[in-house]
């Protein structure tokens, strides 16, 4: 497969010159053999979890791009489904553990939240050792779908902890019932490119999608986000809120479209975005587009970019810290209002500790 | 709530016709042999003939943009894109044709003269047909020219400069410009000199099926001032017409350009219009712009900050009627340390119009401790509309600080129920509110135009909200 591959194409182009309407990854060939992977942990204590069997539904209206995508409806070497309902609010956790013969993960997985069902689903993807010595380099292309039924309350939290040498993609997709919540909440640290994708369809009235991200790029990784909102419903909701940090080389293309239809009265979308540059070699590209054809909406969005505030460092200098040690202070400090979002503590201590070894 | 729906404004001034005369009309399309023959009635010089025609080349070599509003109605087999109007270049009013000076004079132009401005040029179709210049300008040694008299009599400041900021490679309709382009101005201000009185040239497009071409270069020099005033409109007719003119601006070192536009072109035109200004060490461009009329627009004018310490401001608004679709915005390249933009973008969609704002914000890797702020807002005055946002945010260096924000949404119904509590009828309410939206972008303009804005504003609003 020699054929340059276009991903994450924004919804409406802009000129070429700009750099911005897709990624081309000129240094990736997509896997062709897809081997067993099996380290695959699930915590389900209320049995809300199926796994190995096939998901019948391959439509995707966004996602990362066609190729990648056929490769998970065809190829996926994990299918798993899993209903959150009513009487079982216990969450879920999945982690997969890249290590040893695993290394390389094609995933299918449909979220079913019933209606008036409440519960926290986690998606963990984990290099267990650096495996930059391997021949075999860890990849990881997966589609989540997710479909909120009425009056439905979910949040999927989706955690990429792989090597800054893996291949990471990413498609996930969400349609929102009347007056249903999807709370998406990830952590992007790893990868020598990661390509993600989410798609939210606030097609009914009072529905409610949020997103909440943080990311960290290094070395020379590579970081393309491409989120896309279609607000159709009477008073639908959205709030996206991406922070990150780029040091070394790394670069990162946001691009956040809030697409209000006509007939989303009352509608409300904001959009954020910041990125912390920590190298002056690093670079940050977005592009956060609003689309209006409904007249009685509010929309937002703001973007900024900028260096670490200098006062902020010598006060921590000043108190006895490193400058590294600093550095890695402020980072998390502009990262925690979205990782409070996580209940589970343990998780949160294990994203804090990854920034550390990540900054080092 | 009510509304009333006017199916055709009354753009009354700008839509009086004359009868198409003409000197000479070129046939329509776009071959060797056409770009040859304007060529020759231009009678103009060798290296300028050679330059159409390669042009001409890249413009077949490009395909039209991947991107923005729809352009497959424009056929250049059915434009002519040289119209030379019977009149010769004048320095008085009185000596040009009646017709002709009966439209400037309805648009405003030598009262505007009388009372405001140093200089004017005024262009009818293809070729300009009145230039003046204060007499105190010239002693100081600033030239105010249409640009054939500036190819033809001052090609030492011309040729290193003309389509060297703007590429004709850039894209097609730039292209296309190389090629065909007729008329514009040509301003030289010189080291030192501070122009306080703003010039201005006015472009008309009376004929039909036709396109109009011209080119502005303006050079301010070290230390030097400027402001300058661009003004467009054209009769509505039933087919395409096209614009595809080129700004070129050179602001050296410590000096001071503003350039401000208000374009009214009519709602059958295609305006693929091309500015960009270079700027130099502490040197500031500003960018006044109000577009109102045509039926496509694409333009985004470009400041590319090359001097340390340079500057620049956009000030902008576009509003989009029924069957207008205005893809307006702005570019921005910071190239060096210290250097600042600030960028206030602004648009009104109404009655199905569609308005989109695009814009590049670049900051290089060697634009330390640079500045740049974005602030756009849109503004829906009915759920017929379309307004889309489609800014651009390329960071390649830490030591910055950029922001940007956008919103969009519709009157407030608060803000309305206040002003009718305090005596306004809802359509007055609704009127000044879109007013007080425009004014950060009226009272940069000079008076008059300010007026102008005003007036259109009003006319445009007329029928569509109340």
């Amino acid at each position: 497969m020699m054929d340059k591959i276009r991903l994450n194409e924004t919804p409406v182009r802009t000129s070429v010159k700009f750099g911005i309407n897709d990624i081309v990854l000129d240094d990736f060939t997509v896997p062709e053999e897809i081997t067993a992977f099996d380290s695959v942990t699930i915590k389900d204590r209320a049995g809300q979890v199926t796994t190995n069997e096939r998901i019948k539904d391959t439509s995707l209206i966004y996602g990362v791009g066609e190729i990648l995508e056929d490769q998970v409806n065809e190829q996926s070497n994990q299918n798993i489904k899993i209903v959150m309902d009513q009487k079982n609010q216990e969450n879920v956790e999945l982690v997969f553990d890249f290590q040893g013969k695993d290394h390389c993960l094609v995933d299918n997985i449909e979220i079913l939240a019933e209606e008036g069902s409440k519960g926290t689903v986690i998606l963990k993807y984990k290099s267990s050792k650096d495996n930059a010595d391997l021949h075999e380099k860890d990849y990881h292309n997966g589609i989540c779908r997710i479909k909120a039924k009425k009056k439905s309350d979910i949040r999927v939290i989706v955690i990429n902890l792989l090597n800054e040498d893996s291949r990471n993609f990413i498609s996930l997709e969400s349609n929102v019932e009347e007056s249903a919540k999807v709370d998406i909440i990830t952590v992007d640290f790893g990868g020598r490119s990661s390509v993600s994708n989410y798609y939210v369809n606030l097609e009914k009235n009072n529905s409610e999608g949020n997103i909440n991200s943080i990311y960290l790029g290094k070395e020379d990784q590579k970081i393309d986000i491409n989120y896309m909102a279609h607000l159709y419903g009477e008073k639908t909701n959205i709030d996206i809120e991406v922070q990150g940090a780029l040091k070394d080389r790394a670069t990162k293309s946001f691009k956040g479209t809030l697409d209000f239809k006509t007939g989303a009265k009352k509608a409300k979308g904001n959009e954020n975005e910041f990125c912390m540059l920590l190298s002056d070699k690093a670079k940050s590209k977005a592009l956060p587009m609003l689309l209006c054809t409904e007249e009685d909406v509010e929309g937002n969005h703001s973007s900024a970019s900028g260096k670490v505030d200098s006062k902020e460092l010598f006060y921590l200098m000043t108190r006895g810290f490193s400058q590294k040690e600093a550095m890695k202070l402020i980072v998390k400090a502009k990262f925690s209002h979205i990782i409070e979002r996580i209940e589970q503590e343990e998780l949160r201590e294990e994203i804090l500790a990854e920034i550390d070894k990540r900054l080092d | 709530m009510k509304k009333t729906n006017v199916e055709e404004i009354n753009r009354n001034i700008y839509d009086i016709k004359n009868e198409d005369k003409y000197e000479f009309k070129i046939r329509k399309g776009l071959t060797p042999d056409i770009i040859a023959e304007i060529s020759n009635q231009k009678q103009e010089a060798e290296w300028m003939r050679e330059f159409r025609l390669k042009a001409l080349e890249v413009y077949n070599s490009l395909e039209l943009p991947t991107w923005g509003p729809d352009l497959s109605e424009l056929n250049m087999d059915e434009i002519a894109t040289y119209v030379k109007p019977k009149s010769k270049l004048n320095s008085s009013w009185d000596d040009v044709p009646d017709d002709i000076k009966n439209t400037f004079e309805s648009l405003g132009i030598p009262e505007a003269e009388r009372k405001s401005l140093a200089g004017v040029g005024a262009q009818y179709d293809s070729e300009v047909v009145y230039h003046s210049i204060k007499e105190e300008l010239v002693k100081q040694g600033v030239i105010y020219t249409d640009m054939e008299t500036a190819v033809r009599d001052y090609p030492e400041l011309v040729k290193p400069y003309f389509m060297k900021c703007v590429s004709v490679r850039d894209h097609k309709f730039v292209a296309l410009h190389g090629a065909v382009w007729s008329g514009g101005s040509f301003v030289y201000v010189p080291k030192g000199v501070k122009v306080d009185i703003p010039l201005q040239s006015y472009f008309r497009l009376n004929s039909p099926e036709a396109g109009q071409f011209e080119h502005t270069l303006i050079i301010v020099d070290e230390g030097a001032s400027l402001q300058f005033v661009e003004g467009c409109s054209a009769p509505k007719y039933n087919k395409v017409n096209l614009h595809a003119g080129c700004v070129e601006l050179y602001v050296k070192d410590n000096a001071y350009l503003r350039y401000s536009t208000i374009e009214n072109w009519s709602k059958n035109m295609l305006n693929l219009n091309t500015k960009r200004a270079i700027v130099g060490k502490n040197a500031q461009v500003d960018w006044v712009s109000g577009s109102f009329g045509s039926k496509i627009s694409m333009l985004y004018p470009m400041s590319i900050l090359n001097g340390e310490g340079a500057k620049t401001e956009f000030t902008g608004i576009s509003f989009a009627g029924k069957g207008q679709n205005l893809d307006n915005g702005f570019k921005v390249v910071h190239n060096a340390p210290n250097t600042s933009s600030v960028i206030d973008g602004k648009s009104i969609s109404k009655n199905g119009g569609t308005c989109t704002y695009r814009s590049l914000v670049r900051i290089s890797e060697n634009a330390k401790n640079s500045k740049c702020s974005v602030s756009c807002e849109s503004l829906m005055l009915d759920s017929l509309s379309k307004s889309d946002t489609i800014p651009v945010n390329d960071i390649r260096t830490d030591d910055v600080e950029f922001s940007h924000e956008a919103k969009i949404g519709k009157i407030s119904d608060k803000t309305i129920f206040y002003l009718m509590s305090r005596g306004l009828s809802e359509e007055d309410a609704k009127a000044m509110i879109v007013r007080g939206f425009a004014y950060p972008i009226s009272k940069e303009l000079p008076i008059e135009y300010a007026v102008e804005m005003n007036n259109l504003i009003n006319l445009e609003l007329e029928g569509a909200i109340g």
